[in-house]
């Protein structure tokens, strides 16, 4: 029966994609689910305050020549007495700290758009990186088959047995080492990126792998060979469009891991540097002055990981459920 | 006149959707006496399965009987508590489905399964559930039945199992028998002993069958009736010969000389132009007018309600058809006159 | 005259066994199904010849070989006087390749679901550089969807939007794209209601007389062989067992396997027949039994059926037909 009313479903050729996008299935099931379109709204914002962080920033966090010493560890604006709406400039006429500022005296809300800028491009590159090693890992390991295929799993198996962080550590070490000093803040980040792809590439492999399997053995695959097309250009034109959709919702539940991976390698200390800090950096110095009664410098950078997090876990967790045919 | 083993009267199944509420079947009407066969045959599309599964209460959601009734032996089931309703599958209607496996359970021996139903359903011991297992056995073809019993259902053949389901189905004496594409599974071969095995079956115990199929061959070899179903509605009834060798409604003519017979000479079929329509897009009046070469008028308005024939045929018992071409009231040359 | 496509004695041979640590820690040997054991057969040009088979008979893998989609363990197939084995060079076998297509038995599987039809049905075409520039290209793809009874503006849908029946004739017309001259038919409507397979079986006769195409056709519905083939091979466990011109397999058949299925077929012309009981079911194809695989099944078995394997001579595989134990015929008469 499933048969019958599924193919009484399938929508007549609309007129365009984005009307036929707006009246898809899986559209109906996003504005059903008031958890998803939440997540989503919120990951949107998040977003767009990380663009937008030099025009709404009062200040720029990365240069040095605008932080003022005295300035240091200024709590909350409201803590101080001021009155609502806070926004009442200073008498020199800057902008008030309004949560405050850390110990190189700093603006928080500054710091925080600009590391979610840091946090959100490690992420959105790990994730791009990790999923194209894990995809075409998984086209060749399932296409070829063979010993081919033995040795790319055997060597995914190998990794798993790591934790993600072991092995971003381990690189990261051996990077710092090899340059030593002469290390900069464009390979740092690359660092990161790489390491964070290398952790994370095996789930895309054995997703895409998997849907090979069963692709490769349709028919529409033997009719590509039939016309003499060699097994790049299948794998390709074909096979990649059809195993491509499930990568998704594992990359978009992947962003939120690399971005805590990024933190967790910022907050030891192996990530970013204070002077161009990520929300993982931000709250490494501010567990500093965690028991010196100077919460603010930890809270909000946590308080938006976790914000941002959970935002993209939602969402992530939204797509797979909903990309998934057996809950349906 | 004897009471039906089952009545179907008017039953419509909806399913609501997004978009649509779609009509699965449309007031669907028929009746099966005791120890009688009755095919249902369609296409894809056509609401047979539906109509097997409305039967028995097993619509899925967002499907749901809309209206109409199901009589089993006179008594109204379709409006039961599920909880009764559940009782009155295992022990009243008996079950075949196309897979032998999701009617057997593979963790369990096959001996086992059938004692169960049976000690459920029957004031039978244990030992006596056993020895009537293994005489359900035998009468199924499963030789040495005494070795069998306790092996699990992956250890039989595919035919093996069909009939091992036939077994189970038939255990609880129930008064009818549903079967969904009971053969369509197996292999030429085979599938025609699993056809004679439900045959004699059902005929030495009196058990009426409701078979529901795609393939007209074994409705031919198999049923006594055939009701032939069309976009959701039975559209002709009649006993097999009738129906098969002289179709009334157009689709049905359509229909049987579509099919390739085995003293098949002729250089080309005779095909229907076009295809089944979708749930979502069923034409007002006759849901065939789309595609019937006779097609006049009243068809794309007026909906022909099943009923013996009045006109072109002749009247025989039994024998309904759902087409303004018999009706002496709309025919074309009751308009001319 | 000469056949246009020949196939001798092809053979194929399956290793399942299970993984090898599997066979190491169980101690079991390596196990290998013969799913084709040497077949035989030649189909002139502008013929339709069947292969009919139940499962498990090998003629989906003969079919595989025969296209050249799966390489053979041993025998050959030549197609109009070229080997598909020897074909000596990439355009040599690219040239083989144009002049031979499938058309594949679920048209929900067979064509890629993300592609639009015009693509679909384009892509041979621009495979073996038919015609140059995309008007062209987009004028012959329209007159190809035209010719198997689609509208050229359905190019621009996507396969779910068409119907079972409507998508194998999308598959057809990918089949006719490349000027394809032997299409190899598997199943080709064993996955479409009555009414349409009608349609489908009544355009392939069509295309052929138009066309002069040679098939293969693989199917286990008898009743489909027979309105389609001028010739059947009927196959049983990797083996052809009768090849005869379709009148006289159905008139008369010989192999007692032939026999049986036609009497198992529930067919429309045979209602309130009374049938023989068929006996028995098919064999595991990776232990079949010795010598005649159908021995086990056959009332006319003897000693020398048990051990050696009929040959094809005549048009059949059996020795009681040889030695005159058995006259031909169908099985009322037997």
């Amino acid at each position: 029966m499933a048969g019958e009313s599924g193919s009484a479903l399938s929508d007549p050729p609309g007129p365009g994609w984005f009307a036929r996008a707006g009246d898809s299935d899986t559209f109906a099931s996003f504005k059903a689910s008031k958890v998803a379109v939440a997540a989503a709204a919120v990951t949107a914002l998040l977003f767009l305050l990380a663009l937008l962080a030099p025009l709404l920033s009062p200040q720029d966090p990365f240069d040095p020549a605008q932080l003022e010493l005295i300035n240091s560890r200024l709590p909350p604006i409201w803590t101080l007495g001021a009155s609502w709406p806070f926004l009442h400039a200073t008498a020199d006429g800057q902008w008030p700290f309004l949560l405050g500022t850390d110990d190189q005296g700093r603006d928080i809300l500054s710091a925080i758009l600009y590391g979610l800028r840091v946090s959100i491009l490690v992420g959105f590159l790990g994730v791009l990186f990790s999923a194209t090693l894990g995809i075409l890992a998984g086209l060749i390991a399932g296409y070829v088959g063979g010993a081919v295929d033995a040795a790319i799993m055997r060597v995914a198996d190998v990794q798993l047995t790591f934790p993600a962080i072991l092995i971003a550590l381990l690189i990261d070490g051996v990077v710092k080492s090899v340059m030593g000093s002469r290390i900069t803040t464009t390979a740092i980040l690359a660092v990161l990126i790489a390491s964070i792809g290398l952790s994370f590439w095996v789930q895309y492999a054995r997703t895409v792998r998997g849907s090979v399997m069963v692709e490769k053995n349709k028919d529409y695959v033997q009719a590509a060979r039939l016309i003499g097309l060699s097994s790049p250009v299948i794998m390709v034109r074909h096979v990649l469009p059809n195993v491509i959709g499930p990568v998704f919702a594992i990359a978009t539940i992947n962003f939120a891991l690399a971005i805590i991976t990024e933190a967790t390698l910022s907050f030891l200390g192996s990530g970013m540097p204070d002077t161009q800090p990520s929300l993982g950096t931000l709250i490494r110095i501010g567990n500093r002055y965690l028991f010196s009664g100077e919460w603010w410098i930890v809270a909000f950078p946590g308080a938006t990981l976790v914000l941002l997090v959970l935002a993209v876990n939602l969402l992530g967790d939204w797509l797979r459920d909903a990309l998934n045919p057996r809950l349906q | 006149m004897t009471t039906p083993v089952l009545s179907v009267q008017d039953l419509t199944v909806e399913f609501v959707t997004r978009r649509a509420t779609l009509r699965a079947l449309d007031r669907v009407s028929f009746e099966i006496g005791p120890g009688e066969v009755l095919g249902v045959v369609g296409e894809s599309g056509a609401g047979k399965s539906v109509t097997g599964a409305a039967v028995i209460g097993l619509v899925d959601p967002p499907g749901r009987i809309a209206g109409g009734e199901v009589r089993l032996s006179g008594e109204r089931i379709d409006n039961l508590p599920a909880e009764q309703l559940r009782r009155v599958r295992g022990k009243r209607i008996g079950m075949i489905f196309q897979d032998p496996l999701t009617s057997l359970n593979p963790l369990f021996r096959i001996g086992d399964q059938l004692v169960e139903t049976i000690t459920t359903h029957t004031d039978l011991s244990a030992s006596a559930a056993r020895q009537r297992a293994l005489a359900l056995l035998t009468e199924v073809g499963i030789s040495a039945p005494e070795r069998r019993i306790d092996s699990y259902p992956h250890q039989f053949s595919g035919g093996m199992r069909q009939r091992v389901v036939i077994a189970l189905a038939l255990c609880a004496e129930p008064e009818l028998v549903i079967a969904d594409e009971p053969t369509t599974a197996l292999d030429v071969s085979v599938q025609a002993q699993i056809i004679t095995v439900l045959k004699r079956l059902c005929r030495d115990h009196g058990t009426a069958v409701m078979l529901v199929t795609h393939d007209m061959g074994v409705i031919g070899e198999t049923a006594d009736r055939v009701a032939v179903m069309y976009a959701g509605r039975v559209i002709e009834v009649g006993a097999v010969t009738d129906v098969v060798r002289h179709p009334l409604h157009p689709y049905a003519q359509g229909l049987m000389g579509a099919i390739p017979t085995l003293a098949d000479t002729a250089e080309r079929l005779a095909s229907i132009p076009g295809s089944m329509p979708r749930l979502s897009a069923i034409p007002p009046g006759c849901p065939f007018n789309p595609r019937c070469p006779y097609a006049y008028a009243p068809c794309t308005t007026i909906r022909p309600e099943l009923k013996p024939p009045g006109l072109r045929a002749p009247a025989v018992p039994g024998r309904k058809v759902a087409c303004h071409l018999y009706d002496p009231a709309l025919a074309p040359e009751a308009a001319a006159a | 005259m000469r056949a246009f496509v020949e196939v001798q004695d092809l053979r194929r041979v399956f290793d399942v066994s299970k993984p090898l640590l599997n066979r190491i820690i169980e101690r079991e040997p390596r196990r290998y199904l013969t799913a084709v054991a040497g077949v035989t057969f030649d189909i002139a040009q502008g013929e339709t010849f069947a292969l009919v088979g139940e499962s498990g008979s090998g003629k989906s893998t003969v079919a595989r070989m025969v296209v050249g989609l799966l390489e053979p363990s041993g025998g050959t197939v030549t197609i109009d006087g070229t080997p598909m084995e020897g074909a000596a060079s990439a355009a040599e076998r690219q040239r083989l390749r144009r002049r031979i297509q499938m058309i594949f038995q679920d048209p929900y599987a067979s064509l890629n679901p993300r592609w639009r039809v015009d693509r679909i049905v384009s892509e041979p075409i621009r495979a073996f550089r038919l015609f140059e520039g995309e008007a062209a290209i987009r004028a012959r793809v329209g007159e190809l969807l035209a010719f198997v009874g689609l509208h050229p503006e359905d190019g621009r849908k996507f396969p779910h939007q068409f119907s079972g029946g409507q998508r194998q004739r999308v598959a057809i017309a990918r089949a006719l794209a490349s000027n394809a001259e032997f299409i190899v038919c598997d199943e080709p409507t064993s996955a479409l209601d009555v009414s349409v397979q009608a349609q489908i079986l009544n355009l392939m006769r069509d295309l052929q007389d138009r066309l002069g195409l040679t098939y293969l056709l693989i199917s286990h519905n008898l009743a489909v062989v027979r309105h389609m083939a001028t010739r059947i091979g009927v196959m049983y466990l990797g083996r052809i067992v009768e090849v005869a011109p379709s009148r006289e397999l159905f008139g008369a058949p010989k192999h007692p396997y032939t026999r049986m299925l036609l009497d198992a077929v529930p067919d429309l012309a045979h209602i309130g027949r009374r049938r023989e009981p068929v006996r028995g079911e098919i064999p595991n194809p990776i232990s079949p039994p010795s010598g005649c695989h159908f021995n086990p099944r056959c009332p006319h078995a003897n000693d020398r059926c048990r051990r050696e394997v009929p040959p094809l001579a005549d048009g059949v595989a059996c020795h009681a037909i040889h030695e005159g134990r058995l006259e031909p015929g169908r099985a009322e008469t037997v």
